[in-house]
């Protein structure tokens, strides 16, 4: 009997164990595969991707917003005559209708015809009640103003795995944020497939990109494009940009290069357009460097500007090399004020040579030039200066007047600002403040990057840029009334290894009103045709522009 | 003994009322997957619906639509200002 009662103990034991043993290869070994196969029978997965962040100006305008579109499908087991199909589909898509006939012929279950239609194009199709015909809903990136602002913005395209990626501008520096985020939910259907009442597992509801606003005012691009394109047109010029920032808070206003793309349909233009040549290309300054190293100067108490310049009364020899003035005119005695108004490099290099070499690497080190400005767009590049250990007696000279030293506008455009923002030098910013899906608000506050000169250095050169353009070469296309500080350049192209005679890069840069900056502007024409003077190009643009921006601002005239 | 008889009365009677509960929420609650999924339809529509009108919009209050439109209307950019560089004498009093 204890042997029979030990026997069916063991097979009991043994049966556990089997059932045990089961349970652990179902629960554990392939847990995961079930736990899917279940899913999928009371649920569907659903791919919840939020849509991508807006770019706004300051008045609240999406200079990139989101538009649906449809991609227009087909499954050719379904569709019951291809011809048919093809014909009716090809007006309306534009796509010719052997190509949709071949798509349909395919032994496929799908077929794209179309990547993005609108949604009028799909109420076309629609009304053509085509058998086996559908539509995908997708958003696709949409520019309301085209190409007005593209090198600023960028463009968004696809990486590796199809997925949308920001390029260049602020669609690249921004791609983080303004992404929205992929996430997997499970929706709870009944026998019936329909969805039934229970909470999406996990759904936080958060899956938006965030929203930019800019320091950008649409009306104030919208001016700068205009005159740049109208000066590009005038002055023959293989491309223009400019740029205008607020002193005060470093927030860019307005930033255009012509030529231009249309970032919806990007791949239509050649790569060189899609770089901003503001911040990305460097060239030699010329002239409107000389205001920042007159600034220097003054301010360690070298020159005033009263000083006289004793070796102005002809060519300067260097090293072997003759320093002469842009119209071989000299002026001797000639004191600070004039050697700015009349853009003389004489005069420019009396104060190089006052400053000397530690006085050159300050102005370099002081106006931020040996870094990168850190301005929130992709593709900044940096200045491109030769070691100063390597800088002979001409080189000290020659970039005394902004030659031999090549930066980008963004890095000057910034230096010069401090001069209107009483010597403290901001960081420039595109973005003002970031919104987050559930609606917080994120300000990026102005960011000091130094004082380049003292409040009272910055006050003696705004004298000193209100006379240059008073009374300098481009005083003939001034604004009456008003006191504006600038200065032009003109700036000799270097080709292998010499300066091309006939093209130059001719700029502006200037601050309006003199006493209250509200902007800082740096205009450049490069290559212009009809002169190659930064007085008869630069200048006009400049002006121009600034007459619509201070009657855009509402300041009157004050003289 | 009557008081068992009450007991269970009483817990048949709570019994009960649960069930007649149950299908009353049953049944009220079987037809919410239909309701949802319309909700669901309509939700949908309304947001497409939203989307084509913001991107309308959007398109017709550009400065580029708005400048084209301008120029075609025969509107020209305004090239002078008036602004009063002294101050009236109103509510002037010596």
């Amino acid at each position: 009997m204890n042997r029979r009662c030990r026997f069916a103990l063991v097979c009991f034991i043994v049966v556990f164990l089997c059932v045990i043993l089961r349970l652990f290869y179902w629960q554990v070994v392939r847990a995961d595969e079930l736990v899917s196969l279940g899913q999928a029978q009371y649920g569907d997965n659903i791919q919840i991707t939020g849509q991508r962040g807006e770019i706004e100006t300051a008045d609240g305008f999406s200079l990139a917003a989101n538009q649906l579109n449809y991609t227009v499908f087909a499954n050719p087991k379904e569709v019951e005559n291809d011809d048919l199909t093809a014909n009716a589909l090809s007006p309306i898509l534009q796509v010719d209708s052997a190509s949709i006939s071949a798509l349909l012929s395919l032994d496929r279950f799908w077929v794209s015809l179309s990547p993005a239609v609108t949604n009028d194009t799909k109420n076309e199709i629609d009304k053509l009640k085509l058998p086996g015909v559908g539509f995908e809903e997708k958003y696709t990136r949409f520019y309301p103003e085209a190409s007005m602002a593209a090198t600023l913005l960028g463009f968004v395209g696809k990486d590796a795995n199809g997925e949308d990626q920001g390029y260049f501008g602020l669609e690249g520096f921004y791609d983080r944020q303004l992404k929205g985020k992929s996430t997997y939910e499970t929706q709870i259907n009944d026998a019936f497939g329909r969805p039934i009442l229970a909470k999406l597992e996990n759904f936080s509801g958060d899956t938006a990109g965030r929203t930019l606003v800019l320091h950008i005012d649409r009306a104030v691009q919208y001016m700068m494009e205009d005159e740049l394109q109208k000066g590009m047109q005038l002055y023959g010029a293989q491309s223009v940009t400019a740029a205008a920032i607020d002193p005060k808070t470093g927030g860019i206003i307005a930033m255009a290069s012509l030529p231009s793309f249309d970032p919806r349909t990007y791949q239509d233009y050649s790569d060189d357009l899609f770089l901003n040549p503001f911040i990305s290309d460097t060239y030699e300054p010329g002239s409107t460097f000389k205001p920042l190293v007159m600034a220097t100067a003054i301010d360690k108490g070298l020159v005033t500007p009263y000083t006289k310049c004793n070796i102005c009364s002809g060519p300067v020899p260097i090293g072997g090399y003759e320093i002469h003035t842009w119209n071989d005119e000299y002026a001797p005695n000639i004191d600070m004020i004039h050697v700015i108004q009349d853009s003389d490099n004489t005069g420019m290099t009396f104060v190089g040579e006052k400053l000397g070499l530690s006085g050159m690497e300050d102005v370099l080190q002081r106006f931020g030039f040996n870094d990168l400005t850190g301005i929130d767009l992709q593709g900044e590049g940096g200045s491109d200066i030769k070691s100063t250990d390597n800088w002979y007696p001409i080189d000290v000279a020659t970039s005394s007047f902004g030659q031999g030293i090549a930066v980008t506008p963004i890095q000057l455009l910034t230096a010069f600002a401090s001069l209107a923002n009483d010597g403290k030098r901001m960081e420039p910013h595109v973005v003002d403040k970031i919104i987050t899906s559930d609606g917080q608000t994120i300000v990026i506050p102005p960011k000091v990057l130094g004082q380049t000169v003292s409040m009272q250095t910055a006050r003696v050169m705004n004298e000193i840029l209100v006379n240059a353009v008073n009374n300098g070469e481009a005083s003939f296309a001034r604004l009456k009334g008003y006191r504006i500080a600038g200065k032009t350049g003109t700036a000799q192209i270097p080709v292998a290894g010499h300066y091309d005679p006939t093209k130059t890069i001719a700029s502006f840069i200037g601050y309006a009103p003199a006493d209250d900056p509200k902007f800082v502007m740096l205009v450049i024409v490069n290559r212009p045709t009809s002169s190659i003077y930064g007085s008869e190009t630069a200048a006009p643009i400049f002006f121009s522009l600034a007459q619509r921006m201070l009657n855009y601002y509402g300041i009157a005239p004050t003289e | 003994m009557k008081k068992y008889y009450l007991i269970l009365a009483g817990l048949i009677t709570v019994i009960l009322l649960l069930i007649i509960a149950n299908i009353t929420l049953s049944n009220s609650m079987s037809t919410g997957g239909i309701e949802l999924s319309q909700l669901q339809l309509k939700l949908h529509d309304l947001q497409m619906q939203n989307s084509i009108l913001e991107e309308k919009v959007l398109s017709l209050s550009s400065y580029t639509h708005i400048a084209s439109q301008a120029a075609t209307l025969g509107f020209t950019p305004e090239k002078t200002q008036l602004s009063l560089s002294t101050p009236l004498p109103l509510a002037y009093n010596p």
